[in-house]
């Protein structure tokens, strides 16, 4: 375990240009520190590097997308008595059909709804995970349980743990990037772990990168007149330093500077979606969602080591409503952007070392809101899963007959977690964090890695 | 209940096996190893509920109980029910609910007779878990944290002419005992820079420092100290380290409406640093902010002090969720009031033994309790502060919370009418109809307090028009005789922004239980004035109390009966605190006030002293200074001077070869810690700088991204549920959980914001602005410079930096330069 007497020394004294990086990260690079400093991870061969994360904010039905329940057909309208100790939040009414047809694709054969043409066909590289289970109906503290494993704000988000665990390969790029069209949470936070952890936020509803990212360009100077600038707060720097004696703040903040220096040019250079081929921008779209996936692939193929792409702003997919025409609407440019990511990665050879997890907060009611809406329904629901060493082709777990409650094989959100931390080569119970007097972990006390869809 | 259990044997993807041996240990054992025996194995000293399950034998006899299994008869097993959630009082695993096949098994298992093939011996399916032990209440009187202070002789040391103070002999012996030379004194211009920073936050002029290196009087350095500890800067930089410990902020996580933002948070923020300002004895400090309601001799504006406990985080209780997901989520609540005064007045995690007894500290869960229902007996309301008589105000407070909940259920129930529209709006109109009852009933205050009044009214529910009819299920046809809807009115939503109306964020004495015996919604059963005593919790599950814990104070650091009688022992605790336990928070609060000096504590885990946290560095040093503070009257002022006056406080903080060497982590304090700003010194320092500083004191808090905002960075909204972009950036602590101490990162995306930021560029042409406005000052780029760094630095610059500065200047401009210098390391360091 960690040399706690060290931590915060050892924050300091080893920040400075690597400052978005883990602890991992900085063992690499300070060998020497080694013997002092507790390794986080990995803890065994990883079968991926990266993680990219789709968040649909809301709460996206399965039953229309991934979950096939010809009895809802049948029983349209009743509310059948296994459905009736399931308390929703608001005023729901009989079993909802689907009004969108599922047809079998790929090899696997894996039943999609016809919402999906593009990850209907890249169904075989998909592990669909029917069995998902929450424990919490409110959007706020099941968004915490999904990126913190509790419902209260306090706990760091899985990106943080797996900087902390793992650190990031680009030390000019933050170790852990979030995409989203709004600022509307914490979920990216890193809680009691060091602050360099926590999620950087870049808004991706601009193409423009100096849009994205705050102060990430000089409005005032030019390239050169700001190479011009620091040279002279770097002279001004050496000189302080001289006179001060060698210091390892001092030091870190010179390199870090030199760092940010690099990093206005190297993520203008990522984030500038211009730069790639009109063919490949075409086969993601040009909504922020397909530019988050798009950047994703881009980070990911730069080192970061966690991309979250949420699709906001708001909770969109929060279909109380209306729910044949909003997903007519909406899901069109989500499925051709995931699809083109999943393809995109595949052709560069970073599937295999990507983990990609799709879903949101919960799933939705097969019993009708407002006639035409579904409910929250966190009893039971889809997310799945590509690359990384995850099984593609493959349908784990089941919910009931209608489709409200995970009945086979039931994965619970700290299973989710396990699983991934496993992909990238973590221990999910050894990668803890001493705070207030006691070991904390991603999944507390709980969570199984599902085996069964690892290859 | 049949029904259930016939569907479930029906369901089952098992019905197809034999139930005999093998099905109990492919179906059964497994489940009972990985789920029960954690708490349910003979191995254990003392098994939950005396029940074992890792014996053939254990588990045909049951539990304290009675059996739990009648074989043959799932029905009639309170296994059965337990597993399957039935039984509201007795819900097994804790930890959550198995899965309906797991369950669908034991089902079967029991219907057939419950086969239990194993021998009559403890099963050894696997190593068992080992039995946590922790130290025992007896062992733990003998810890070295919980012993009783008192002054010590100051050990003896070589070289006699370097002390200064007391501090100085036990930091000398330490490090004479290594072999290590203390550093020389810092240069006078670096120590009257340390000085300011480390009380005001601010730097020092250039004319304060020139001042100060010509003051040649032997007294010259402990004026300046008594100069700063009088300023209204310094209440401001040590207030805002004590918010820290106190995870200061104005809103929740979430921002809900059970729990909206604090909109009179900052009248405690102004009160911590009132307080601090007027040297307030850190124990009636402490006392005051948990118990200020409940001391004699209290002024209303003191009252202000609880918001301590008035501002802390809550989460969300949606009235829909079960009983047991609210009682959760309360206890959720009460949980992190045990953290934050345990860790952070008494530096002990008891917030460890809510599941369990503590695993390494002499805190038995029951401890945990008897704390935990102090809070349970106490809610956060705002109260009033003008003058009010206590009978009135006590109405007042009633009828506030009573109404606060009825205005929620109200709308909510009109809002999201659920499965049974009618009866909802039914309930909603009944809400509303009690809250105009409890307004009219509070008709009295109209005259004498019309402000109070007028909160009450806010509160009575303003049902917006009905909601647009939905096909199905129907609305209820509006009857005949319903009166007229009144018009739309904006729903009273509280700002996210502070009220000057006069009221402060506050608690008072209420029981409150959670009442589930209302199908669709979870309410509220609050006892004015009643305290509640909860139950332990063991795993911290609501639905499986244990033994009753009445409140009271952590039995390891009790000299006699440590129960609480008086309301919620709020005032009680915090006299247990200050009484049995004033060694120990004596210890704790000098040790931090020793890390705000030093950048570094003399016991490196400042909120856990117990046997997980480090061990002091110096002891002696530790228990005489904390002896001498209580002697002193618990007073910081002393504390700063007694450290600040040290000749270990006034080392250089230059690197030495030999101490590198020595000492790498500096722990015997061979030289002062070199440091880098805060988030607050720094924006201040800046600020300062550029003459744009608005020393302004006290009030309503504005969100430090606005242009506009050139407060004290002290006075920034503060928010849990969304932090400032700079205050994250620069480590600004999470307010959701006191906070023991700020992590000092360097790190790329922070150079982003000073290359970058409008901000710094708005600095930097005021600041030249300003130098340029500057009587006297010459137009050659050589004074410019000069009277730029005296702004900025306090010093006047060498030669090789004019010249660095003039050769920049040759096609640069000087507001560039400006900020060149302003984003220089000098700029950001505390030597």
């Amino acid at each position: 375990m960690i040399h706690r007497y060290s931590r915060r020394e050892l924050i300091q004294s080893l920040c400075g240009g690597l400052g978005t990086i883990g602890l991992a990260g900085m063992l690499a690079d300070e060998q020497a520190r080694a013997a002092t400093v507790h390794t986080a991870g990995p803890h065994f061969p990883p079968t991926a590097k990266h993680n990219i994360f789709l968040f649909l904010v809301g709460g996206p039905s399965q039953l229309d997308m991934f979950d096939p329940k010809p009895s809802l057909q049948k029983y349209a309208g009743q509310r059948p008595p296994s459905t009736a100790g399931f308390r929703t939040e608001r005023v729901t009414g009989g079993l909802l059909p689907s009004p969108f047809e599922f047809k079998k694709y790929g090899q696997s054969g894996i039943e999609v709804s016809d919402l999906l043409p593009n990850l209907a066909k890249s169904i075989d590289d998909i592990c669909v995970i029917r069995s998902m289970y929450t424990f919490n109906p409110t959007h706020t503290p099941a968004r915490n349980l999904f990126h913190s494993g509790n419902i209260a704000a306090t706990r760091p988000s899985m990106g943080a743990w797996i900087s902390y665990g793992l650190g990031t390969e680009n030390q000019n790029l933050p170790g852990y990037v979030v995409l989203s069209p709004g600022n509307e949470s914490g979920l990216w936070r890193s809680g009691f772990l060091p602050s360099e952890h926590q999620g950087t936020l870049f808004n991706d509803a601009p193409t423009e990168p100096d849009k994205m990212i705050r102060y990430l360009q000089n409005k005032e100077l030019d390239q050169q007149q700001q190479r011009k600038q620091l040279d002279l707060v770097q002279a001004l720097n050496r000189e302080h330093e001289q006179s001060f004696g060698e210091d390892e703040f001092l030091e870190g903040r010179i390199r870090a500077m030199e760092t940010a220096y690099r990093m206005q040019f190297e993520a203008l250079d990522v984030f500038d979606l211009r730069k790639e081929p009109e063919s490949v921008r075409n086969e993601y779209g040009s909504t922020p969602f397909a530019n988050g996936c798009l950047l994703a692939r881009r980070l990911v193929e730069r080192g970061v080591r966690t991309v979250h792409v949420f699709y906001g702003p708001g909770q969109p997919w929060d279909d109380h409503k209306g729910i044949d025409k909003a997903l007519r609407g909406r899901c069109p440019d989500m499925d051709q952007a995931s699809a083109a990511l999943i393809r995109d990665l595949k052709r560069r050879g970073l599937l295999n070392e990507t983990a990609v997890v799709w879903g949101g907060e919960f799933g939705r009611t097969p019993v009708s809101e407002s006639g035409d809406g579904r409910d929250h329904n966190p009893y039971g629901f889809t997310m799945w899963m590509a690359g990384g060493g995850v099984k593609g082709g493959m349908v784990y777990g089941a919910t009931d007959e209608f489709g409200f409650q995970a009945v086979d094989k039931p994965v619970s959100i700290h299973d989710l977690h396990a699983t991934v931390l496993h992909q990238l080569g973590i221990d999910h119970e050894k990668l803890t964090y001493r705070y207030a007097g006691r070991d904390f972990r991603l999944t507390d006390v709980y969570g199984q890695v599902v085996k069964d869809i690892l290859a | 209940m049949i029904k259930f259990w016939a569907l479930l044997l029906a369901a089952t993807p098992l019905s197809g096996q034999a139930v005999n041996a093998e099905f109990f240990e492919k179906e059964i054992r497994p489940v009972l190893a990985g789920k029960c025996y954690g708490c349910h194995s003979s191995k254990l000293k003392s098994p939950m509920g005396g029940l074992v399950l890792d014996t053939k034998a254990g588990l045909r006899k049951g539990g304290n109980g009675g059996a739990i299994v009648t074989p043959g008869d799932p029905k009639a097993s309170r296994l059965l029910s337990a597993l399957s959630y039935t039984d509201a009082e007795l819900r097994m695993p804790p930890t959550g609910k198995l899965t309906d096949r797991e369950i669908s098994a034991f089902a079967q298992w029991i219907q057939a007779g419950a086969p239990d093939p194993r021998e009559e011996a403890p099963a050894t399916a696997g190593p068992a878990p080992i039995a946590p032990k922790g130290m025992s209440v007896e062992a733990g009187r003998k810890w070295w944290a919980f012993q009783p202070v008192s002054e010590l002789t100051a050990p003896a040391v070589n070289d006699t002419s370097w002390s200064r103070t007391k501090i100085d002999r036990f930091v000398l012996a330490k490090l004479e005992a290594s072999h290590l030379k203390p550093s020389i004194a810092a240069d006078p211009g670096t120590l009257i820079r340390r000085a300011y920073l480390d009380l005001t936050g601010l730097k020092p002029t250039y004319e304060e420092v020139q001042a100060f290196v010509q003051d040649k009087a032997s007294d010259a350095y402990e004026r300046l100290i008594d100069h700063l500890l009088a300023s209204p800067a310094y209440g401001e930089r040590w207030g805002r380290y004590w918010l820290d410990v106190a995870r200061y902020a104005e809103d929740n996580p979430t921002s809900e409406a059970t729990n909206p933002p604090y909109p009179f948070a900052w009248r405690y923020r102004d009160w911590v640093i009132e307080a601090v300002s007027h040297d307030t004895p850190y124990d009636r400090f402490v006392k005051l902010q948990l118990a200020a309601d409940q001391m004699p001799g209290v002024s209303r504006q003191d009252l202000r002090a609880l918001g301590y406990l008035g501002t802390g985080p809550v989460y969300h209780k949606d009235a829909r969720l079960s009983k047991d997901v609210i009682e959760t989520l309360f206890t959720d609540d009460w949980d992190e009031r045990v953290d934050a005064v345990s860790r952070g007045i008494l530096g002990l995690t008891v917030a460890c033994a809510r599941c369990h007894d503590h695993k390494f500290d002499p805190i038995p869960t029951k401890d945990y309790y008897g704390l935990a229902g102090v809070f349970a007996s106490t809610v956060q309301a705002p109260r009033p502060l003008n003058e009010i008589d206590a009978e009135t105000e006590k109405r007042f407070m009633d009828a506030a919370q009573r109404m606060f909940f009825l205005n929620y259920a109200s709308n909510l129930m009109r809002g999201e009418p659920g499965t049974k529209p009618e009866e909802s709006f039914k309930k909603a109109d009944n809400y509303k109809a009690e809250c105009e009852r409890i307004l009219a009933s509070m008709e009295s205050l109209k005259d004498q307090h019309p402000e109070m009044y007028a909160y009450l009214s806010r509160m009575v529910p303003r049902p917006k028009p009905a909601a647009p009819v939905n096909p199905e299920p129907k609305p209820p046809a509006p009857a005949a005789n319903v009166e007229p809807k009144p018009p739309a009115q904006p729903a009273p939503r509280r700002r996210a922004g502070g009220s000057t109306e006069p009221f402060t964020n506050s608690v008072f004495d209420e029981g409150l239980w959670v009442d589930g015996s209302d199908p669709d919604l979870t309410t509220l059963d609050t006892k004015p004035g009643v305290a509640r005593d909860l139950h332990v919790l063991p795993h911290g599950n609501v639905a499986a109390p244990g033994d009753l814990a009445p409140r009271h104070f952590l039995s390891v650091l009790s000299k006699e009966d440590p129960t609480f009688h008086q309301g919620s022992g709020r005032l009680e605790l915090a006299q247990r605190i200050f009484g049995d336990a004033a060694p120990l928070a004596a210890r704790v609060i000098v040790n931090r006030v020793w890390d705000w000096h030093f950048g570094k504590a003399l016991v490196a885990t400042e909120s856990d002293f117990g046997t997980q946290g480090e061990k002091p560095t110096h002891p002696e040093l530790l228990d005489d200074l904390a002896a001498r503070f209580m002697a002193n009257g618990w007073s910081l002022k002393w504390l700063h001077r007694e450290i600040m006056l040290s000749a270990t406080y006034r080392q250089s903080s230059k690197p030495r070869e030999d101490g590198i060497q020595g000492d790498a982590t500096n722990h015997l304090l061979w030289r002062m810690n070199p440091r880098r700003l805060d988030v607050e010194a720094y924006r201040d320092s800046l600020l300062e700088a550029a003459g744009t500083l608005d020393r302004t004191a006290g009030g309503v808090s504005a969100d430090l991204d606005q242009d506009t905002n050139a407060r004290r960075t002290v006075y920034g909204r503060i928010s849990r549920s969304n932090l400032n972009t700079l205050l994250k950036l620069y480590d600004f602590p999470s307010a959701n959980l006191t906070s023991p101490e700020r992590e000092l990162t360097t790190t790329p995306l922070q150079q982003l914001f000073v290359m970058n930021s409008p901000f710094i560029q708005a600095q930097a042409e005021a600041l030249v602005k300003l130098v340029r406005s500057e009587p006297g000052v010459a137009f050659t780029p050589e004074a410019t410079v000069r009277a730029l760094y005296r702004r900025v630095l306090a010093r006047d610059p060498s030669a090789k930096e004019i010249d660095l500065a003039i050769s920049y200047l040759n096609g640069s401009t000087l507001p560039q330069y400006a900020q060149a210098l302003l984003s220089s390391n000098e700029v950001i360091f505390w030597p």
